[in-house]
């Protein structure tokens, strides 16, 4: 306070007054951390206000028009199975998450690998595409049966159910990635006599980095919905069904509290990977790639 | 009296050399006819013409990315580097990483290129950002770490497309006062290609003017205010002008 009152007052004789100096004086700045702690409520106080909002409108449609507990559930009721109900969903929780990850890790080295073939050599390309697009056009509810004849009703199988349907935007966007490099960089790399090889490794696979990341990004909700779809189909093998199992079976009991909770822990193993994902894109790009960047600076 | 003694210029070489070489693509669309044409080392040629007229082309052939449809074309370079219009660079890589790149493919030894790769930046004026992702430098800085890249390979050519087309007026002429300075210090050939006369005449020995339909070469001017060996020798402006002008017109009459 007195710093920028006593300098004018020393070096100026004339008038000594402090309106002056207090305007050529530095506003203060925010402090950093205060300033992340408002971009942070600036980013999470609009979905949490609209969260609230939705919460309050399901509760209070259910009072006032008193619909019955077996066909939709009040928030409240949601809540207070979670306790009676944690025991038993924890374990098909789990046996969801070992499908749909595996799932989700065989769908993207499957995808880049095919991806990457299909780049290196056009001919591949030109053989392979169809197929890959054939794949995706399948309704994967058909395949889930001839998959549970041949792999036999299990883990094994919505493993690669949860693979089938997350495989494709892994090897389209990679495939996008890898041959949309900047092609004066190809031609540099070409006159400089680099190699297949060489070009793929520091050049291609580089700049193609976000576009199979968005790639996996996609496939980490498909293959979540793969697993489940799998486990409707085929999940009571082995006496471990998984949360597509619990849904099932909980709708034809119409234990609609429970159910609610397998949807929601669904959801919580699918945004789990998402969010991993996310985390290593940011990692992986925020220093060179616009989709990662801070967006405030 | 001091008199400065020039250093001897080395002698002249032929470094590429069209003879009626044509270009016709398989479309059909015919680019280049017979063209003939021969860039000597340590010349800076510049080459002006309209959008269409085989300029890209023929710089292309030169740095063996083409080949012709007919006619001879003899490439004696043994280092060329080529520089685009933008700049081209590994938005991931740093300054330092993307100057050695050339080097790098090349298989020239690690402390080699490093060595190469940090007097190029000096030489452009960059060795403050080695560290540096292209991202976080201007379009002009971004530019010079295109010529320190084009430059760490240790050129005798280089093929220039439009290399500042792409930057605003000041830093535009600042990069080709750069480049006449790279070339007092280097000696390499240059083929430079651009829409500005003005920039053609100021930094060149020889113009080639073009046309389009097919693209083909009207006439080659010697400049009348060459970049020389001694900064300091005085250019004639009013000569230089004038050709600016005759070159205007040889255009607008093609």
């Amino acid at each position: 306070m007195s710093i920028t009152e006593q300098i004018p007052s020393t070096t100026s004789n004339s008038t000594g007054s402090t309106v002056a100096p207090a305007q050529a004086a530095p506003r203060p700045k925010t402090p950093r951390k205060n300033r992340t702690a408002r971009t942070t409520l600036f980013l999470v106080l609009p979905p949490l206000v609209v969260a609230v909002i939705a919460i309050v409108l399901w509760q209070s449609l259910i009072s006032v028009f008193g619909v019955p507990k077996y066909l939709v559930p009040a928030p409240a009721d949601v809540l207070a199975e979670i306790g009676p109900a944690i025991g038993s969903l924890i374990q098909p929780t789990l046996v969801t998450m070992g499908e749909a990850y595996s799932g989700f890790l065989l769908a993207g080295v499957v995808g880049f690998t095919v991806a990457f073939v299909m780049a290196r050599w056009n001919v591949a390309e030109r053989g392979l595409y169809p197929y890959m697009v054939l794949l995706q056009t399948i309704p994967i509810i058909a395949v889930a049966p001839i998959l549970v004849v041949w792999l036999g009703a299990g883990a094994v199988t919505n493993t690669v159910i949860a693979a089938m349907i997350a495989v494709f935007p892994v090897t389209a966007n990679t495939l996008t990635g890898l041959k949309s490099t900047d092609r004066h960089l190809v031609q540099l790399f070409a006159m400089a006599g680099a190699t297949k090889r060489y070009e793929m490794a520091v050049l291609r696979i580089p700049y193609a980095l976000p576009y199979v990341l968005t790639g996996l990004r996609i496939a980490a909700g498909s293959s979540v919905i793969g697993a489940i779809v799998g486990e409707f189909v085929a999940g009571i093998g082995g006496g471990k069904g998984g949360l597509g199992y619990v849904i099932t079976s909980t709708a034809q009991q119409l234990l609609m509290p429970r159910l609610f909770l397998a949807v929601i822990a669904a959801s919580c193993v699918s945004l789990l990977l998402f969010g991993v994902v996310r985390l290593v894109e940011v990692l992986a790009l925020r220093r060179w790639h616009e989709s990662a960047m801070a967006t405030d600076d | 009296m001091t008199t400065t003694v020039p250093t001897p210029a080395p002698p002249v070489t032929e470094l590429v050399r069209f003879a009626g070489v044509t270009k016709t693509y398989s479309n059909g669309f015919t680019a280049l006819s017979p063209i003939d044409l021969t860039i000597e080392s340590g010349k800076v040629v510049s080459i002006v013409g309209p959008s269409g007229c085989g300029k890209t082309t023929l710089l292309r052939m030169a740095g063996g990315l083409s080949a012709p449809t007919t006619g001879e074309l003899t490439i004696r370079s043994e280092q060329i580097s080529y520089v685009f219009q933008d700049p081209t660079l590994m938005a991931w890589r740093s300054v330092l990483a993307n100057t050695e790149l050339v080097s790098r493919i090349r298989k020239v030894p690690r402390a080699e290129c490093r060595h190469r790769a940090v007097e190029a930046l000096r030489l452009v004026g960059l060795e403050n950002v080695q560290k540096s992702l292209p991202r976080e430098l201007s379009g002009g800085m971004k530019m010079r770490v295109s010529l320190a890249r084009a430059l760490a390979s240790e050129p005798d050519l280089m093929l220039m497309d439009e290399p500042f087309a792409a930057l605003d007026e000041f830093t535009r002429e600042r990069m080709a006062d750069e480049l006449i300075r790279l070339w007092r210090e280097r000696r390499f050939g240059v083929m430079f290609i651009t829409h500005s006369i003005r920039e053609a005449v100021k930094i060149a020995h020889e113009i080639v003017i073009m046309a389009s339909g097919p693209g083909r070469i009207v006439e080659t001017v010697t400049s009348p205010s060459p970049p020389r060996e001694d900064p300091r020798a005085p250019r004639d402006e009013d000569a230089l002008e004038e050709t600016v002008k005759y070159i205007g017109a040889r255009l607008a009459a093609a």
